[in-house]
């Protein structure tokens, strides 16, 4: 008899949900959280006094997020807190869910992720420039500002420029990336960016922080995502097709992203370790993956830390045409936080559940998808989680 | 009256040494007294055996370029003069690793790997900052 996970499909994700996405002006972000857990409460056919347990993140400056949604929703709860490991959080709060329930502490909780990005990036001339959606207190005060060194981009620029000297990876191949999640976008009507863009735009770009341009950088959104965890069992009771939860796992190179390697062999590789050993399945077996794509050179490197290539060699695999719908590894089919919106990796959450209840047109539909790759990357870039859904049937 | 307007570094407390070494233009970093580890930034803990035994050391000042950025775009408008800049991660050759900006070499030119040395930019009469330049 071969070994079996405790975890692996014992839950299901059976209700999801978005808010409007891109701009929502005038619409704070614990509102765009709700509007995507009421569509999420609506997709599942419960009732929201079912709803025991709320694992669910906005802007860090919000104080225990998790209780003013509550409130909101008009709920108590047994299990309810908000994590604080960024990027990396959406996939942690899915797997609190599930051992929340396997050992009697919910039965089925709500997860999600809002923000309001775009909005208060957009306030003034010099918010946009700005561009900074921490709060002030998390800002840095030495070590970095003295020096001109602000933002995310400039961060993951060194992955980015330590990666093309190691493996002569090149900004062609970051362009492939951009162009196809954008192709992407184009077919999900509910996308922030509507332009096609090709690879000769890309190469015109407006840099940023070398080597990134704009088009390498992800979307400033206001948006939300929100999932229905339950039993497998459960869920199948339910008015959606079951999703299954088959695996997750974590990993946090908390020595530094400056530190070791963790820039180029990020803590994807021990967080997908985990999450394969869980679900029982390999890269081999992945129909489709949603990377965490706050920026373009992030992609590439996560897909080698999962395994899809070797390290090194995400550049070719990239410009192959992989990550295209009918690709070898159709990737954010829903054009990604590059193109459709950025909620901090939720929407990846529901962008690979979708895929797995087969409901969306030929158009947006991978083929025959049966299990699906989500990534969460953040914190201060050192954390990391991997989700594997499948497909029930 | 200081006309200075970009960022001054706002010391922790386990980091005021490092500043107060800059300012003498020798640069200082924490060393285990136990494990002879060096690391960056500072702490009052080494972070490879937990000794509190830490005495502030000077280094060679010498390293090599392990990554770096281009800055183009102006996020702070005390920086609009400056740009395009470099923002690099140096690797000291005792080991930690420290970021400061590139001088003295034209982002077309700067790799991966260059050997550098530190200099000193007096911004203030109380504040140095140690920057790197290509050896």
């Amino acid at each position: 008899m071969t070994y079996q996970h405790e975890l692996r499909d014992f839950c299901a994700i059976a209700g999801i949900g978005n808010s409007r996405l891109g701009k929502v002006p005038d619409v704070s972000s614990l509102d765009l959280i709700v509007e995507a857990m009421r569509n999420a409460i609506d997709d599942a056919g419960i009732d929201v006094k079912e709803i025991d347990g709320i694992v669910c993140r906005g802007p860090d400056e919000l104080y225990s997020q998790h209780q003013l949604v509550g409130e909101r929703l008009g709920i108590n709860a047994r299990f309810s807190t908000t994590p604080t490991n960024g990027g990396a959080s959406q996939i942690l709060s899915i797997a609190l869910a599930v051992m929340a329930i396997k050992h009697g502490l919910a039965k089925t909780v709500i997860c999600g992720y809002g923000r309001d990005a775009w909005s208060r990036t957009h306030k003034s001339e010099a918010a946009r420039v700005r561009n900074e959606t921490r709060p002030d207190s998390q800002l840095a005060k030495e070590f970095g500002p003295e020096y001109g060194y602000f933002g995310a981009a400039a961060t993951h620029a060194f992955g980015a420029t330590r990666h093309m000297h190691l493996y002569g990876t090149t900004k062609d191949h970051f362009g492939h990336i951009a162009v196809d999640f954008r192709t992407h976008a184009l077919r999900n009507p509910q996308a922030q960016m509507k332009k096609p863009l090709t690879l000769e735009d890309y190469h015109a770009q407006k840099s940023i922080v070398r080597p990134f341009g704009m088009f390498d950088c992800s979307l400033r959104s206001d948006a939300a995502g929100a999932v229905i965890v339950t039993t497998l069992e459960r869920a199948r009771d339910l008015k959606q097709p079951a999703v299954r939860i088959k695996g997750f796992g974590t990993f946090n190179n908390l020595r530094g992203w400056f530190a070791d390697n963790n820039m180029v062999e990020t803590a994807a590789k021990k967080a997908g370790e985990a999450a394969y050993a869980m679900a029982g399945v390999g890269p081999r077996d992945i129909s489709t993956a949603q990377i965490y794509d706050c920026f373009t050179y992030m992609v590439l490197t996560q897909l080698e830390d999962y395994g899809f290539c070797k390290k090194g060699e995400g550049g070719d695999f990239v410009s192959s045409g992989a990550l295209r719908l009918d690709g070898l590894l159709p990737t954010n089919t829903s054009g990604g936080q590059l193109s459709e919106a950025h909620a901090e990796g939720m929407l990846q959450i529901v962008e690979g559940a979708r895929q797995m209840r087969h409901t969306y047109p030929p158009e947006r539909q991978v083929k025959h998808a049966h299990t699906a790759l989500i990534s969460g990357h953040g914190g201060n870039q050192v954390c990391h989680s991997t989700l594997i859904l499948g497909r029930d049937s | 009256m200081s006309t200075y307007t970009k960022p001054i570094p706002r010391p922790a407390p386990e980091s005021l040494p490092y500043w107060q070494a800059a300012q003498e233009h020798i640069l200082k970093v924490p060393k285990c007294d136990d494990c002879a580890h060096y690391w960056f930034p500072p702490s009052l803990s080494c972070p490879e055996c937990l000794s509190t035994k830490v005495t502030w050391t000077e280094v060679s000042g010498r390293g090599k370029i392990f990554s770096f950025v281009v800055y183009d775009r102006v996020y702070r408008p005390a920086f609009e003069a400056d740009v395009p800049y470099i923002v690099g991660l140096i690797e000291l050759d005792e080991g930690p690793r420290i970021l400061s900006n590139v001088i003295g070499i034209t982002p077309e030119d700067v790799r991966c790997e260059m050997a550098v040395h530190v200099v000193f930019d007096d911004i203030t009469d109380e504040v140095s900052l140690p920057k790197f330049t290509p050896i």
